[in-house]
């Protein structure tokens, strides 16, 4: 525990430098200790949130790139296909956001989901 | 009889189960933090389910040690746990809304938790997503140098204990990994649901995992396949063409053919989508071929068929009583082996144009598990605007939706049967 305590403020200093990259020693002994480090987490979470549509979106070019760069020398290594694995994450996911705006849409359908019972979301089902 | 006596009793100690639930957990709050005993329910104001929540009302008052009143020993595995096991992150969606309409409910991320969240609830239903199990995040993985789809990268013994515990009724801390970002978020608490679904790349790959599968699926699609729809996916993508398209599925290959492929021997359906043989030359992949292959001898499963069981089919519906538009609908049954197994294969190769073709094909299937007559072309009418409502995928999705239900049902009523017989015995 003491060890812990120690690592936190460490952590918290670290995250307060660049956010984009998180060390991952520090948030290997967070993921570890779960004591859900709502500091880091926050601080994290405010920047995705602050624009995730053109997150996932920008990513994605680069990521092409990168890979494009990393197969030039040998498509069939290791780093290759990682870095087309990474390219497929993103584009899944920005499939996904996709779909969930488009179902997300409609203001009725979003109100009427968590609130059935009131009077313009009443459906008569025999 | 003592079920019901079970019900009264746990009735008199605890109001609801799930205020059961409290004071269970404030007995013991010595025990370990990360694992609380609940028997919270989703949706169990249901009569229906009063046994099975009664059970583990009963199963909490004996843990906590205080007042012991009935001990109900319940059957084990109370709840449901589905394998489903595909290529594409954790949206098999289309086959997650399907499923999850076939009990009842739209299926949504936990509200109030991270938005990131991979996980889906509904009243019955809990979805999973098996890459919230990565050991390695996305710059964990370009270090080392392995894909998600390498079982190095994924913590099987973290997956295997979550899902035992949540078989056993027990809540857990599931860890998120968050597809944005590409790292792993704090975790989540997930309750046991009635029907756990658990889906990704790997859900039949650790053996200890694939014991506690209730029933499992595989999606199977076929490499020209997964190309055409790639590309109608990721061609709105800036930076991506073609070619660039075709290189991420080859060099992901060789990792998908050893790691991922080979549960499909495992798994209790196979769905496997391939190109039309309808249409000669076809590369757009918008008229397809869908197998479904059913294992022989599952427990509470039984294959759907066409006519006579166990014998070879080759039907065309349309014709005289129906016409179809081009290119038409044709359908194959017949038993077969797969990976050494005993299966019988279910095949539909074209699109469904109207009512009428889906109403017709229906009532001729057999073994499909509906409650009522259209009940497939209801679910299917209700998805209408979900891709594959007018082919082969859409209609075995609904299908295994279906069975699902049914053994879901079959394994409950099996519970209350042991319970019963335990209570007459004693």
């Amino acid at each position: 525990m003491a060890a812990l305590t120690v690592a936190m403020p460490v952590a918290g200093a670290t995250m307060a430098t660049s956010v984009a990259f998180v060390p991952k020693g520090c948030f290997s002994i967070v993921a570890a200790a779960r004591m859900a480090p709502i500091k880091i987490k926050r601080r994290l979470s405010v920047v995705v949130k602050a624009s995730p549509k053109e997150d996932i979106k920008d990513k994605i070019p680069e990521a092409i790139a990168e890979a494009q760069k990393t197969c030039e020398d040998d498509p069939t290594s290791a780093p290759c296909a990682v870095a087309w694995d990474n390219v497929e994450e993103l584009t899944a996911e920005a499939a996904h956001q996709r779909d969930r705006n488009k179902a997300n849409s409609d203001p009725l359908e979003t109100y009427c989901a968590d609130n059935p019972e009131t009077d313009e979301c009443r459906t008569y089902e025999d | 009889m003592a079920a019901m006596a079970c019900t009264t009793a746990a009735a008199s100690t605890v109001s609801t189960p799930r205020l059961g639930a409290v004071s269970g957990v404030k007995t013991s709050a010595a025990a370990a933090r990360s694992v609380q005993l609940t028997s919270a329910f989703h949706g169990q104001s249901v009569s229906s389910v009063s046994h099975v929540a009664a059970l583990k009302a009963a199963v909490t008052s004996k843990r906590s040690g205080r007042r012991a009143v009935v001990v109900c020993k319940a059957a084990d595995g109370q709840t449901v746990v589905i394998g489903l096991a595909a290529d594409s992150g954790c949206g098999k969606s289309t086959f997650m809304r399907r499923l999850t309409s076939v009990f009842g409910g739209a299926a949504t991320p936990p509200k109030g938790g991270n938005p990131d969240s991979n996980t889906l609830i509904s009243d019955t239903t809990t979805v999973i997503c098996l890459d919230d199990y990565h050991s390695l995040d996305r710059y964990g993985r370009k270090e080392k140098a392995v894909t998600a789809l390498d079982p190095r990268a994924n913590n099987f013994d973290l997956m295997y204990e979550q899902v035992k515990a949540l078989k056993e009724g027990k809540s857990v801390e599931k860890p998120i990994y968050n597809h944005v970002t590409g790292l792993l978020d704090a975790p989540e608490t997930i309750h046991p649901p009635k029907i756990l679904v658990i889906e990704g790349l790997h859900p039949m790959y650790d053996e200890r995992v694939r014991e506690l599968l209730d029933f499992s699926i595989y999606l199977d699609i076929s490499d020209d396949v997964k190309f055409a729809w790639k590309i109608q996916r990721d061609m709105a993508e800036r930076g991506h063409s073609l070619e660039s398209i075709k290189a991420s599925i080859a060099s992901r290959k060789p990792d998908f053919d050893a790691y991922i492929d080979p549960q499909k021997q495992y798994a209790d359906v196979v769905i496997q989508v391939l190109p039309t043989q309808l249409i000669p030359d076809d590369n757009e992949g918008k008229v397809l071929r869908v197998r479904m292959v059913m294992k022989e001898g599952v427990p509470f499963f039984e294959p759907v068929y066409l006519f006579d069981e166990g014998s070879t089919i080759s039907w065309i519906p349309c014709g005289r009583k129906l016409t179809c538009s081009y290119p038409g609908i044709k359908f194959f049954y017949g038993p077969d082996t797969y990976y050494g197994n005993e299966v019988s294969v279910l095949e539909m190769d074209g699109q469904f144009d109207k009512l009428d073709e889906l109403i017709y094909v229906e009532s001729h299937l057999s073994n499909i598990s509906t409650k009522f007559y259209g009940e497939i072309t209801q679910q299917m009418l209700k998805h209408a605007d979900f891709p594959g409502s007018n082919n082969g995928t859409g209609l075995f999705q609904t299908i295994c939706g279906l069975k699902i239900r049914e053994v879901y049902e079959r394994i409950l009523e099996k519970q209350k049967n042991a319970v019963s017989l335990e209570g007459a015995k004693s």
